[in-house]
């Protein structure tokens, strides 16, 4: 099930991440990146809340950093 | 149409744009032009910010250079590195994903609204050979498919090479190897492109375009940011590289102007700007 959401994100990255002219995510790892890690640690659930947050995170207003699915705060 | 139907009232909504302009009495293929210049200039509020960080991060160069030359062999650690430099200088890294998502919902009802559209023009058959739906006398008709008429295949042209412009500017900080895709792909896309109708390639190409002026706009300015510190530092960061339906904040200031009085003026973005050329000093 979590390789479902994994496949997503590699659809999106093939197909409309290109054409939304994409820079660089201002988090490391990248979001779609952090949607993989997170999907594959915490499944197909959890992984989508977590990058769902994530998302709403990289907005212009936050400042970006060194952020691992691993050390996610949400779930404990 | 799974994916369509949320979208529905998005959709309706940018029919009766499509509609109104063109019974304004612009052609229906300057409508979609205007229709895609609109939505793009709609969402200029969000990418203005990332712009503006984007010229903090071109002050803060000359660092980051450093900072790439030491962790040259590490990719991993390099972009560790790269990133807490930004979270200690304050930096906002030129994208962020949210406002890229943004415009995601708003381009799928576009490509959905122009496709029902192609599918179904007004009028019907009657209007098409009235010529309604033909676009500068050499594209006799959107609604058809890109490769019915050789002139898809210049406005194909014009598509692939916009994207790539779009992509060469967009992507400023990327990778090389990831830059080379994002351009190759749009190559790709071709075959599947071929069979949309022409309308909707002109939408394409009118939006990268777009992107394409936004990113040239963006160019001339980032150069004239001094290094941090600088005595010229304060005035051209804040010059407005804000197009006409831009934002308040930095928005009236035209570039020039900003040139010329390199004494900060105080505005909205003033007191935080000090506080992030303080930090970096240290």
């Amino acid at each position: 099930m979590r390789y479902v959401g994994v496949a997503a994100v590699w659809a999106y990255r093939f197909t409309l991440a290109p054409f939304l002219g994409v820079g660089q995510c201002k988090y490391h790892p990248s979001c779609s990146q952090y949607a993989i890690d997170a999907y594959k640690e915490f499944g197909f659930f959890k992984g989508t809340l977590l990058a769902g947050w994530r998302l709403l995170r990289c907005n212009p207003w936050s400042r970006g950093g060194v952020d691992y699915a691993r050390d996610q705060k949400v779930f404990k | 149409m799974i994916v369509a139907s949320p979208l529905q009232p998005l959709e309706d909504l940018l029919r009766h744009v499509l509609n109104a302009l063109h019974s304004v009495g612009l052609p229906w293929a300057w409508s979609i032009v205007g229709l895609t210049i609109i939505v793009r200039m709609l969402l200029v509020p969000l990418t203005v910010k990332q712009i503006h960080s984007m010229q903090n991060m071109q002050a803060h160069a000359p660092q980051m250079k450093e900072i790439q030359r030491k962790y040259k062999g590490d990719r991993t650690k390099l972009n560790e590195e790269l990133m807490k430099f930004y979270k200690e200088n304050n930096i906002n890294p030129a994208a962020s994903c949210l406002p890229l998502l943004a415009q995601l919902p708003v381009f799928i009802g576009l490509f959905y609204t122009l496709r029902h559209f192609a599918k179904n023009p007004p009028g019907g058959q009657a209007a098409i050979d009235r010529g309604d739906f033909s676009w500068l006398h050499f594209v006799p008709d959107i609604t058809k498919h890109a490769n019915s008429h050789w002139s898809g295949y210049v406005l194909l042209t014009i598509y692939v090479l916009s994207q790539v412009a779009s992509t060469y500017f967009m992507s400023g900080t990327m990778q090389k190897s990831q830059r080379y895709l994002m351009m190759i792909l749009p190559i790709a896309f071709i075959p599947f492109i071929l069979r949309f109708p022409t309308g909707l390639v002109l939408y394409w190409m009118t939006t990268n375009l777009w992107t394409v002026g936004q990113g040239l706009i963006t160019r001339r300015l980032i150069p004239k940011v001094g290094p941090p510190g600088g005595p010229g530092d304060s005035g051209p960061k804040r010059s407005s590289r804000t197009p006409p339906k831009g934002p308040p904040p930095g928005g009236a200031e035209a570039a020039e102007a900003a040139e010329a009085t390199p004494a900060p003026k105080p505005n909205n973005a003033a007191p935080r700007r000090v506080k992030r050329k303080k930090k970096a000093r240290r």
